[in-house]
């Protein structure tokens, strides 16, 4: 229980954190902010002066980071001036997509790559053991911008999966099968570049510690009394490497969301991801930090998440607490 | 004793990349901005060894015309490939005035050995040039990663106490932050049309000063457990100064930590250059890197007609692998010493 | 609790006065850190050219005591009177020209030196940091120190790795010597080497004192080698010295129930027990 509010102050403490890294950038030059906006030709003077009353410019700065806190918890995330729209609402959609997309490869990832890690290390094959080690280096080392061009170019190339976008045209008069197929098929691609990335770093990982496992004097000691390598394996070894394998997660995610931003603008999948950059090429600043934010907090969370999964699976956490009474 | 001599070789091999790219003035036969629209988008020059008059010791190529709606050979005039022939003047490492090139060919035959882009430009010399700025970003932001992770990380770990908690929390926060969107968004606040250079410069300042976290907590992890090592307690008794006891016994350690870590940050440096660049972020036209390089791809018919324009993905999966198979091999001949 | 003033001929080289060291334990923000006492309230003193043996049980503050005296860690109140000066009081830049008088050796001689570092590049350390001579005239102390701790000079290139356990502690006495201390603080020294290294060693302990005059500290948690070695004895015990006196004495009639227990614990020795049973 300790454990889990500790780690619960925690996250918030890095929620409170990011959202001052975040208030820090909006405050960088706010003159040169507004300054841009009024070079573009389509805001009218008195739409920037409320801005700027708005936003409450001539406040001290702890009043500023307030209020700015104020607005986000409201809702307001600011005005995105290329789509002429509120940013809430726009993030809202862009950020289920990149849920689905990042949530999907997640799930995929770790479905593949922890059995592929277990057998790997526990099975006596070796040359089964070293082609896959060797694949997943391979995996690893290349960049993920040359994995998503290169499966770009074959899948236009050959046809072989839809490309461009999360739907097609006429999405919405296909029955529920057709959409669920269509989404399939353009999920195809940015879902296997994805893979091609993940597998390889979580793989390796959950190898090594299994073999750690494997090796220690204990493992020994149980296969000496007769345990069957079954049980072995489930029982007692895979309980202890869980740990730092969960552990893994936080870093798994913040590569995850990396690699998403770059699929996602790549097969042209309508999330997070194109939208901070196109943010970013027109200056829309309030977009980026929102979607900064937003993509800090999904961290954070998946983090969280990745905590209780750990006090569920390690009982030495549990009663770490007790035992330090 | 195979892992030495792997690494050895990678090492080597790394080494060599790096001084052919050194010298990309010697080893490009054009300019790489120098443009020519006659020949957008032609495919790789062919080199031949047998032609109308029958085989030739000395490979040799004909010149490219625009035909109906691509590139056919002009057959009627065989042009021999030279070692060292006199090409367009370039100044090798930025000092000396050269013209002499390591191959090439005369007019009108154009030796471009990767195609030509958009604008007729040498899509081999643009590798090479392009190699310079990639692997110079990945170093130069490697250094500076690594010099403030070791700054921050000595200071937290030899002083301790509050300053510890408060660096080391700032490292996990860095660390909760999805690194990739930190950069794109740090990038946003910066201008956006800047020179080159400063682009660069700007470039990997950011990359750099964002990755301190995992390092440094290494390093402090490493000057914590020094500063309480009985030599280093004896070393103060006899009268040692902080600074002393750091440069002496202490930050040596350290370097068993930044070597390993230099080699896996360097490959993921270049790619995050890559793809700053590939976006428009990063280092713009008309300087060639190989992420701006590969964003023409973004065009369906470019990425479906023109593959040797892919060529910058094949050096970039290259140099990445031969720099993670150093980390990983590094990394064993370290855990067994 | 009294201290007994060892009756001396001139005044002692060292006076401790009061000594008290705490530890925090580390604890979370919201619970309470507990206070430890290390060393409580201690008062000693200590001639020229003696031996002062300190004995006890694991965590009863002997190490925390000497690493307090040889001002290695700061002490939290009291008084360190070295030839009458109190060094308890100094920063570290007045201590410097203290810091050649008293030098520790510790336990483990390998944790003590640096394994990157030569032979000759550890006994000098002392006198680079001090910058005492040239390069050449370190080299030639060096070879003499060597020499008088049994060393060869011919081994001043070697790394440390190459030495035997009773050569790295003779080295580590001869790199406290190069700064020609008055006091030197023996923290648990003799463990971890074999009988007959310790007997080397304390051999040599032994020509070294009546040479140079040296005064020492001797931890350990090893009677019989503090009552072959020490003149007197001190008995620790959470923090506090619980006996005092000439080791003859305190070893064949212990008053205290903790000395006694150390005592009979280490065979060879036999307890006579004051006259009423128990302690005064």
């Amino acid at each position: 229980m300790r454990f889990l509010l500790r780690r619960l102050l925690r996250a918030l403490l890095m929620l409170l954190g990011v959202s001052l890294l975040c208030f820090a950038f909006t405050q960088m030059a706010p003159g040169s902010f507004f300054d841009e906006m009024r070079l573009n030709p389509q805001i009218s003077p008195e739409t920037i002066a409320t801005l700027r009353a708005h936003y409450g410019l001539n406040r001290p700065v702890p009043i500023r980071y307030a209020h700015w806190m104020l607005s986000l918890a409201k809702g307001d995330f600011g005005y995105c001036i290329a789509y002429n729209s509120p940013v809430g609402p726009l993030l809202w959609t862009r950020a289920k997509n990149t849920l689905l997309l990042t949530a999907t490869a997640t799930i995929l990832t770790w479905l593949i790559a922890v059995p592929l890690g277990v057998w790997s290390a526990s099975s006596r094959r070796r040359l089964a053991d070293r082609f896959i080690g060797a694949s997943s280096s391979l995996m690893i080392s290349v960049p993920e911008i040359v994995v998503a061009v290169a499966l770009l170019a074959v899948a236009v190339r050959w046809r072989l999966v839809l490309v461009g976008g999360m739907v097609s045209l006429g999405f919405d008069d296909l029955s529920l099968w057709g959409k669920v197929r269509d989404l399939f098929l353009h999920m195809l691609l940015p879902i296997s570049i994805l893979l091609l990335g993940g597998i390889g770093v979580v793989e390796r990982h959950v190898r090594a510690s299994v073999s750690e496992i494997l090796d220690t004097p204990y493992m020994n000691a149980a296969r000496s009394l007769g345990i069957g390598r079954m049980r072995l394996l489930f029982r007692h070894a895979l309980p202890v490497a869980a740990n730092p394998v969960i552990s893994l997660f936080g870093f798994f995610l913040a590569g995850l969301l990396g690699a998403s931003l770059l699929v996602e603008v790549v097969t042209g999948w309508p999330g997070l991801g194109p939208l901070i950059l196109e943010a970013t090429l027109s200056r829309d600043l309030y977009v980026v930090i929102a979607a900064t934010m937003l993509s800090a907090i999904l961290m954070i969370a998946g983090n969280f998440l990745a905590d209780l999964l750990l006090i569920a699976s390690d009982p030495r956490i549990r009663d770490g607490e007790a035992h330090a009474q | 004793m195979r892992n030495k001599t792997a690494m050895c070789v990678l090492m080597i091999a790394l080494v060599l990349v790096h001084l052919a790219l050194l010298f990309a003035g010697f080893f490009a036969p054009y300019d790489p901005a120098a443009q020519n629209r006659d020949l957008s988008y032609a495919p790789p020059t062919r080199i031949h060894f047998v032609g109308s008059t029958g085989f030739h010791w000395g490979p040799f190529t004909y010149g490219m015309v625009k035909d109906f709606d691509g590139y056919r050979e002009d057959q009627s005039q065989q042009i021999p490939l030279r070692l060292f022939a006199k090409g367009d003047s370039y100044t090798l490492l930025w000092v000396f005035h050269c013209k002499t090139h390591f191959f090439g060919a005369d007019r009108p035959a154009r030796l471009q050995l990767f195609g030509a882009d958009a604008y007729g430009r040498d899509e081999f010399s643009r590798l090479l040039y392009g190699g310079q700025i990639s692997l110079a970003a990945g170093l130069v932001a490697t250094l500076i990663t690594l010099a403030v992770a070791t700054i921050i990380g000595t200071v937290s770990g030899y002083y301790g106490k509050w300053i510890d908690e408060m660096l080391m929390g700032s490292a996990e926060l860095f660390l909760a932050l999805p690194w990739f969107y930190f950069l794109v968004g740090v990038r946003a606040f910066l201008p956006l049309h800047v020179s080159p250079k400063e682009t660069f410069l700007l470039l990997i300042i950011v990359i750099g000063v964002i990755g301190w976290a995992r390092p440094a907590r290494l390093i402090r992890g490493i000057v914590l457990s020094a500063r309480t090592r009985n030599y280093v307690v004896a070393a103060r008794a006899f009268g040692g100064s902080d600074f002393y006891l750091l440069r002496r016994h202490i930050l040596p350690e350290t370097f068993a930590v930044l070597i390993p870590q230099a080699t896996l940050l360097i490959p993921q440096y270049i790619a995050a250059e890559a793809t700053l660049s590939f976006f428009g972020l990063g280092i713009s036209e008309p300087v060639p890197s190989w992420g701006n390089m590969l964003s023409t791809l973004q065009q369906y018919n470019v990425l479906v007609s023109y593959s040797w324009l892919l060529a910058p993905a094949g050096a970039l999966v290259i140099t990445s692998v031969m720099y993670w198979r150093l980390a990983d091999r590094l990394h064993y001949w370290l855990q067994s010493h | 609790m009294a201290t007994e003033t060892i009756k001396a001929n001139h005044s002692p080289l060292l006076r401790v006065c009061g000594l008290t060291k705490h530890y925090w334990t580390s604890g979370r923000v919201w619970r309470k850190r507990t206070l430890f006492t290390a060393v409580d309230d201690i008062s000693f003193e200590l001639s020229h050219g003696k031996t002062l043996g300190l004995v006890g049980s694991s965590g009863c503050g002997k190490s925390s005591l000497a690493r307090c005296v040889t001002r290695l860690e700061g002490a939290d109140a009291g008084e360190i009177w070295l030839e009458g000066v109190d060094i308890a009081r100094l920063n570290s830049r007045e201590l410097l020209p203290y810091r050649s008088q008293i030098q520790m050796i510790f336990q483990d001689p390998a944790t003590a030196m640096n394994p990157r570092m030569t032979a000759a590049e550890i006994v000098q350390e002392p006198l680079l940091i001090q910058r005492r001579g040239t390069s050449a005239e370190r080299q030639a102390r060096t070879a003499e120190l060597m020499r008088e701790v049994g060393l060869s000079p011919d081994w001043m290139n070697r790394r440390i790795t190459e030495f035997s356990g009773g050569q790295r502690q003779r080295m580590a006495i001869a790199r406290a010597l190069s700064l020609q201390p008055k006091l030197l603080v023996l923290d648990e020294a003799f463990t971890g080497l074999d009988l007959s290294t310790q007997a080397q060693i304390a051999n040599l302990l032994l020509d070294l004192q009546a040479t140079h005059s040296l005064t020492y500290i001797l931890i350990s948690h090893d009677l019989s080698l503090v009552a072959r070695i020490a003149d007197e004895i001190a008995v620790m015990s959470a923090g506090k010295i619980i006996e005092l006196g000439p080791v003859r004495q305190i070893i064949s009639t212990p008053t205290h129930p903790v000395t006694q227990s150390l005592v009979t614990s280490h065979h060879g020795f036999r307890v006579q027990h004051a006259a009423a049973g128990g302690f005064a």
